[in-house]
Parts: C-alpha cells; sequence; structure tokens
C-alpha cells in the first residue's frame, strides 16, 4: 500500500523506536491510515490484508487501552490475534525473557506487539526471535505508535507543524511518549517545548532538541498544540512531587493556561486521564479544542497501517 | 499615624555600605524620607533625641521559633513577637519547625493573617517535608508567603529525597535551608565531642559530622543547581568545609546561632539544663573560628535561634531536657558585649542580622537609604546589661539569663511606627 506512490520500500523489519524513522516513512504509514480511518468509520471495517498471519500482543505491563488498539486493529486487517497480558500466569512463572521469546516464536507467529517495563525490551525480542516486533512501550524508552498517532493527529488538525509550538508537559523523566514524541516532532522541524517540575524533567533535556520550562503559562504561550502527560501517583508516593493539589494548581492545564497559547491551538493527551490535576474535565471535554478522542480513533488506523507496513515487508522477505 | 518621626542626634550604622556616621533621620508614610547630619525637624512631627545612641535598620531574623500553630505552651505566637519588637527585629521569619510545623499552605496562610495584627513584619518559612516525611507543597507555600524552605533542624537522612526536592525547589530559585550533620552521627547526642564532654559521660559528636553534613549537601547543589542555605552551622570543621564548597561556585549561604557566637562547651561544665542546645554548644576553637568567619562573610547570616521550651521540659537532668534558649532579646545586647571586647565588630554583626539577610531574600528592609522602609531600632551600645535583670518579654528559659552583656534596645520602629519603646523611652 503506497510504496507505488512513493518509489520507496518500507525498509524497517519491527518498530522499535520512533527515533528510527524517516520522513518518508511517516507518509507512508500516514496515507495508509488515512485510508484505514476513513474505511474504519464505515459499516465494514475489514480489509483482510493480514488474512492468515498470526499476531501476538505480549503485554507485560497493565495495559487496556493500547492493548484494545492493536488487537483491534490486528482483527480489522484479519490477522488471528493473541493476547499475553500481565495477569497471565504463564508470564511470571520465572522464566528467563530469551526462553519465553523462543517458546513464543517456535508458535510460528508473525507479529509481536510487546509491552514491557525494561527499556530494549522490544528490541531484545527481535533480535532473539528474528520476527518482526512492534514496540509497544519500552520502560521510558519508546512508545514510537503513540508518537505516530499523536503527529497524525496533529498533521490532520493543523497541517504541516514544521516551525508549530507544541508544548509536552508533565512528568518527562519517566515518559515514553515525551521521548517518541520528541524524536518525530524533532523531524518535522516543530518548536518543541518541554515543561514540568524540574524533578521529573531529565537533567539534560535541554539537549533533546527542545527548549525547557518550570512555568506552565511561559510553556504555553504562543502554542499551537498542547500534549499534557499523564501524572501518576507513585510519583507523589516516591517523593518526586508533593500533591496532585500542588500539581493541579502549578501545572495542571485549563482554560485559563490555554488562553495564552495561539488561536486553534489543540490539546492532546495519551490517556488515562487524571481529571482536576494534570487536566481539568472542563477542558478535557471542551470539544472545541480537545482531540483527546481523536488521538484514540487515530490509534487504531496508524497501528493497523504500522501493522500492513511491517507484514508487506515480511511477505517479500519470505518471497526473497 | 500621620505624624513623621523625627530622630536627631544618632550614630547612623548602615551595615548595608558600612558607613556609620553621626546624624538625623526622618520618616513618614512608612519610609525613611530623608537621613544626614544638619536636618530639621518639622511641626507635628515626634521627634526623639538619639543623643548618640546607634540608630540602624531593624533587624531581621530568619531563624526563630514561635510554639505555634498548635498548643502555644510556654510562650504564644503573640509573646514572641513583643520580644521580637522588644529585641528591634523589625522583620521576623519564624521557622518551619514552629509549633506543629509550618507544613501547609495553609500554615503560612494563618502567619500572614497574623501578620496583620502584628507590629513586627511576621513571615515564615516552608517545612520541606510533611510529618509522614512526604515532600512538603513547597510550591503552594511559597506561593502563600513562605520566604524560604527548610528543614526546620530535622536532617533529612534519604539522598535520594533530597536530590528529588532540591532539584523540585530548585525551579522557584527558592532558598532550601538544611541541617548540615551526618545523622548516624549527630543523632541521639547532646554534646559535641571533646575530651570535657567525653568526661562528663554525656553522648557526644564530633565536628566532622558537620563537614560530612556540608560536603553531602554542596555536592547536591552542585547536581541540582539548587541554592541552599546551611542553617546553623557551628564548627570549625563545617566551616572549613564551607570554604571549599564556596570555590566552586555554587550558590550557598550560611547561617550562625547567636548562643554559638558568646558560649562554648565549657558553659555545660555545669550541667545546667539552660545550656542545652542543638547543634550543642563546641569548642571555644569553633566559637572563634565563627566570629572570624561573620568577620569576613563565609557565614552570611547570624539568627536567634529563639525556642520557647517550657520550663518543665527544661527542669529535668541536663541530656534529658529539652534542647532550646529564649534569645531574641538577648540579640543586641550580645552584638554589643561582643564589640566591646573586641571579638566581632559591632558593624560585621549588625549586617548579619540586617542587609545579608535582606539580600538574601530580596526584601527591601534592612538598609538605611532615602526611600527604604523605615524599619529601625534605636540602641545604646554602652549601657550595662545582665541578661533578664530588668524584665524580659519571653517567659522562655533562656541560656543568656543572669549572663552579663552590654547594650540596650531604647526603641524599635517598624514601618514609620514606634513598636517598641523602652519604659520611660519616646514617650
Amino acid at each position: 500500500m503506497g510504496q507505488g506512490d512513493h518509489g520507496y520500500t518500507f525498509p524497517h523489519r519491527g518498530l522499535i523506536a520512533a527515533s528510527a524513522l524517516n520522513r518518508v516513512d511517516l507518509e507512508l504509514i500516514f496515507d495508509s491510515a488515512r485510508a484505514h480511518l476513513s474505511r474504519n468509520r464505515t459499516e465494514d471495517k475489514k480489509h483482510p490484508s493480514l488474512k492468515g498471519l498470526t499476531v501476538i500482543n505480549l503485554f507485560f505491563e497493565a495495559s487496556t487501552r493500547t492493548l484494545a488498539s492493536f488487537e483491534i486493529a490486528a482483527k480489522r486487517l484479519g490477522a488471528d490475534v493473541v493476547n499475553f497480558s500481565a495477569g497471565n500466569a504463564s508470564l511470571k512463572k520465572g522464566e528467563s525473557l530469551a526462553d519465553t521469546a523462543n517458546t513464543l516464536a517456535a508458535m510460528q507467529p508473525d507479529l509481536l506487539v510487546v509491552r514491557h517495563h525494561s527499556p530494549g525490551a522490544a528490541e531484545f525480542f527481535q533480535r532473539t526471535t528474528g520476527i518482526s516486533t512492534i514496540n509497544a512501550g519500552d520502560g521510558a524508552n519508546e512508545h514510537p505508535t503513540q508518537a505516530l498517532l499523536d503527529l497524525f493527529t496533529l498533521t490532520e488538525h493543523l497541517g504541516d507543524i514544521g516551525g508549530r509550538r507544541i508544548a509536552i508537559i508533565g512528568d518527562i523523566l519517566h515518559s515514553r511518549v515525551a521521548r517518541s514524541n520528541v524524536a518525530l516532532l524533532s523531524l518535522m522541524n516543530a518548536d518543541i517545548r518541554l515543561c514540568g517540575p524540574a524533578s521529573l524533567l531529565p537533567a539534560d533535556a535541554d539537549r533533546w532538541g527542545a527548549s525547557v520550562f518550570h512555568s506552565v503559562e511561559a510553556a504555553i504561550e504562543g502554542c499551537d498544540a498542547v500534549m499534557v502527560l499523564r501524572v501518576q501517583r507513585e510519583r507523589m508516593q516516591s517523593g518526586l512531587i508533593p500533591s496532585a493539589r500542588e500539581y493541579a494548581a502549578l501545572y495542571g492545564v485549563d482554560h485559563t493556561r490555554l488562553s495564552l497559547a495561539n488561536e486553534g491551538c489543540i490539546v492532546m493527551h495519551p490517556g488515562p486521564m487524571n481529571r482536576g490535576i494534570e487536566i481539568t474535565s472542563a477542558l478535557a471535554d471542551d470539544e472545541a479544542v480537545s482531540v483527546i478522542l481523536d488521538q484514540v480513533e487515530a490509534g487504531v488506523a496508524v497501528r493497523m497501517a504500522v501493522l500492513e507496513l511491517l507484514a508487506e515487508r515480511g511477505q517479500q522477505e519470505t518471497v526473497l | 499615624m500621620s505624624g513623621a518621626l523625627f530622630i536627631s542626634g544618632a550614630r547612623l550604622m548602615d551595615p548595608a555600605t558600612g558607613r556609620e556616621t553621626a546624624g538625623d533621620l526622618r520618616a513618614a508614610g512608612g519610609v525613611i524620607e530623608e537621613i544626614g547630619p544638619g536636618l530639621t525637624a518639622q511641626d507635628g512631627d515626634t521627634v526623639i533625641e538619639a543623643q548618640g545612641a546607634v540608630l540602624c535598620p531593624a533587624l531581621i531574623d530568619i531563624g526563630a521559633r514561635a510554639s505555634e500553630p498548635g498548643a502555644a505552651g510556654i510562650e504564644n505566637l503573640d509573646t514572641t513577637i513583643r520580644a521580637a519588637a522588644a529585641a528591634g527585629v523589625g522583620t521576623l521569619i519564624l521557622s518551619s519547625s514552629s509549633g506543629t510545623g509550618l507544613t501547609r499552605p495553609e500554615d503560612l496562610e494563618w502567619i500572614s493573617y497574623r501578620g496583620l495584627q502584628s507590629p513586627v513584619r511576621l513571615l515564615g518559612a516552608a517545612c520541606t517535608h510533611t510529618p509522614q516525611s512526604e515532600m512538603a507543597e513547597i510550591g503552594l507555600m511559597l506561593r502563600a508567603g513562605a520566604m524560604l524552605v527548610s528543614d526546620g533542624g530535622e536532617i533529612v537522612s534519604d539522598t535520594r529525597f533530597l536530590r528529588n526536592l532540591l532539584s523540585y525547589a530548585s525551579a522557584f530559585d527558592a532558598w532550601v535551608g538544611l541541617t548540615a550533620e551526618e545523622i548516624h552521627l549527630s543523632a541521639g547526642t547532646v554534646a559535641h565531642e571533646s575530651a570535657m564532654a567525653v568526661r562528663l559521660g554525656l553522648t557526644t559528636r564530633p565536628g566532622i559530622s558537620q563537614r560530612l553534613g556540608v560536603e553531602r549537601l554542596a555536592a547536591l547543589a552542585e547536581l541540582t543547581g539548587a541554592r541552599i542555605l546551611f542553617e546553623r552551622l557551628t564548627t570549625a570543621d563545617g566551616l572549613d568545609a564551607l570554604k571549599t564548597a564556596r570555590k566552586r561556585g555554587l550558590e550557598l549561604a550560611a547561617s550562625a546561632p547567636l548562643t554559638h557566637l558568646v558560649f562554648n562547651e565549657v558553659d555545660i561544665g555545669g550541667l545546667d539544663p539552660a545550656y542545652r542546645l542543638d547543634p550543642p554548644l563546641r569548642g571555644e576553637a569553633d566559637r572563634l573560628a565563627l566570629l572570624g568567619a561573620i568577620n569576613d562573610g563565609l557565614i552570611d547570616i547570624i539568627v536567634s535561634d529563639h525556642t520557647p521550651v517550657a520550663l518543665e521540659a527544661k527542669a529535668n537532668p541536663f541530656s534529658d531536657a529539652a534542647p532550646g534558649s529564649a534569645s531574641l532579646e538577648a540579640l543586641i545586647p550580645a552584638l554589643c558585649m561582643l564589640d566591646a571586647d573586641g571579638q566581632l565588630p559591632l558593624m560585621a554583626g549588625l549586617k548579619a542580622l540586617t542587609s545579608n539577610p535582606a539580600d538574601l531574600l530580596c526584601l527591601p528592609q534592612g538598609r538605611l537609604y532615602e526611600g527604604a522602609p523605615a524599619d529601625l531600632v534605636l540602641f545604646d551600645p554602652a549601657a550595662p546589661n545582665v541578661y533578664g535583670k530588668d524584665g524580659l518579654e519571653s517567659p522562655a528559659p533562656s541560656a543568656f539569663a543572669g549572663r552579663r552583656l552590654q547594650g540596650r534596645v531604647l526603641m524599635s520602629v517598624v514601618d514609620g511606627a514606634i513598636v517598641y519603646a523602652r519604659p520611660g523611652y519616646a514617650e
């Protein structure tokens, strides 16, 4: 799909890191995602390009929305889907990750989708098994499909985001979403701003190709999009920030703070939201600015596009 | 209250510039309107004949404890405030360990509220951590008026937590006051480690405990970019470490408690619980090093470390007595005595209680110039003074009780208004 138009073959065996993608890769993915997005809105959503292929979703960390998004994406493409998730006993029997990988590989799946708490875990699976792997989040390292769906949503609303000012606000230190987004937004030459409490910002964040802010007002000023990140309760328990109340007062995004942004600024959140902490309910539900549900919808389409491109690539390898 | 205040014939001391001149001062509308020699009073002015007494900016005490919030105990906040006014303190910044602790934004709001009725400027420091040892709402407390953040004398032993805390606080450009001690050496001790204290059978901490504390905190300042105020440094070892750390271009400041400029460990020889202090009284070499450090600016600030301890808490053998001393009203007499004895020039002592804390916390007070807030103290530096003999505002036990000091506060002015006058003076 799409390769003919670009005279370019999607070169990646798997999707491990957003930072490995180039602009043509993004065009391929987004062209395909656009088609899936419109088909997903019709009654017959089936597009069986992965018919006969097996996709294993391997989620070592709890997830509802990302797992559901990948499962729906693969099923709409006609693949056979098996889910292993954190609660699943088979993932807790103390075997090494290499043994788990090899055991699953012996069942001859065609694609793996892996979420794990350790940076490098998805790459580890791909290297160990030789099977195309999509990173659905490896610790605080990368979450490439989230960044893709975010960029897709941004582009759908703002057009070319080159030069556009985009603030990412929250727990940057622990966020794979922020890291993957910075990679793609840099590639698109966006003007990136990172903002959060100093204890939740990496010490060298200013070297990520982004400007760093501790004041949320200053960060939002003149923005075309604001990405709000989830702040986890465990950050308070582990003494990184004081309280939900203080976080909401100092870093929470609401209509007043958003009024400092450019006209037409959109608000994004990767979910799940802590309403009243990092974002007010009124803002999250304001259809004029919030594109949070658009992100969720785009997620399925973008994941369908990625699965399809990797599957095509896999089939070509088989032919060769 | 519309009348201006005219003080004539004073010895004007401005620690910010080090200038000392004979002259007059006229304060109106809450600010110093005119200052210099040969001024004339206007009709309706309240005229004070200073007769050569020292007139300088009112003191700024950034480290006094009150018994409130919570149970008032021996000295309620109004009494502490009266003691501050009588001591020539115009700006009183309550320690974060006051009462049950200034740990919530509500506590700072309470201080603002109490400040409305207070003759002296009443402010507070925010505690770094909650009673549950979680990070306190530093941002909200600073927003509610906290002047700095402080551990209140309670050492934060978890270095990772301290790193996060300093990192978090650095975004607000706030000074973080911390206790520099190695907790495993200092916990449970009641005296400075010396031949004498060991012979007395007291549990002791060595001077290097403070050195280790300073080095640890300086390393964290370097890592996080935080501004650290070493609170209540008292040892030559700690000062050595501070001198080294200062060379690294970090934003560091240090304070010393008044008691440790006057007393040393010999004073605990009789095991009088009045001298049970935290940190404990140190050796004479430490005391002399502290005075030297104030004189040469290594230590920026003197604090009263005023701690009202209940009489019953002091009514115990030395080791079991609660630490602390009422010290506000000893500030000026102790500085005058140290000056008269040739131990610390008065100007250097005053600088550490006026312009230095003002500079550190960006306060407009603490200086003598036209347009500056009219916060002033007038005192007779030569008057003999046996502490407590003529009565005190603070009823709390004091290490200074019965000690021969020198000098007497005659009048305190805050915002152009006389908030304290010695009985019979300025009436």
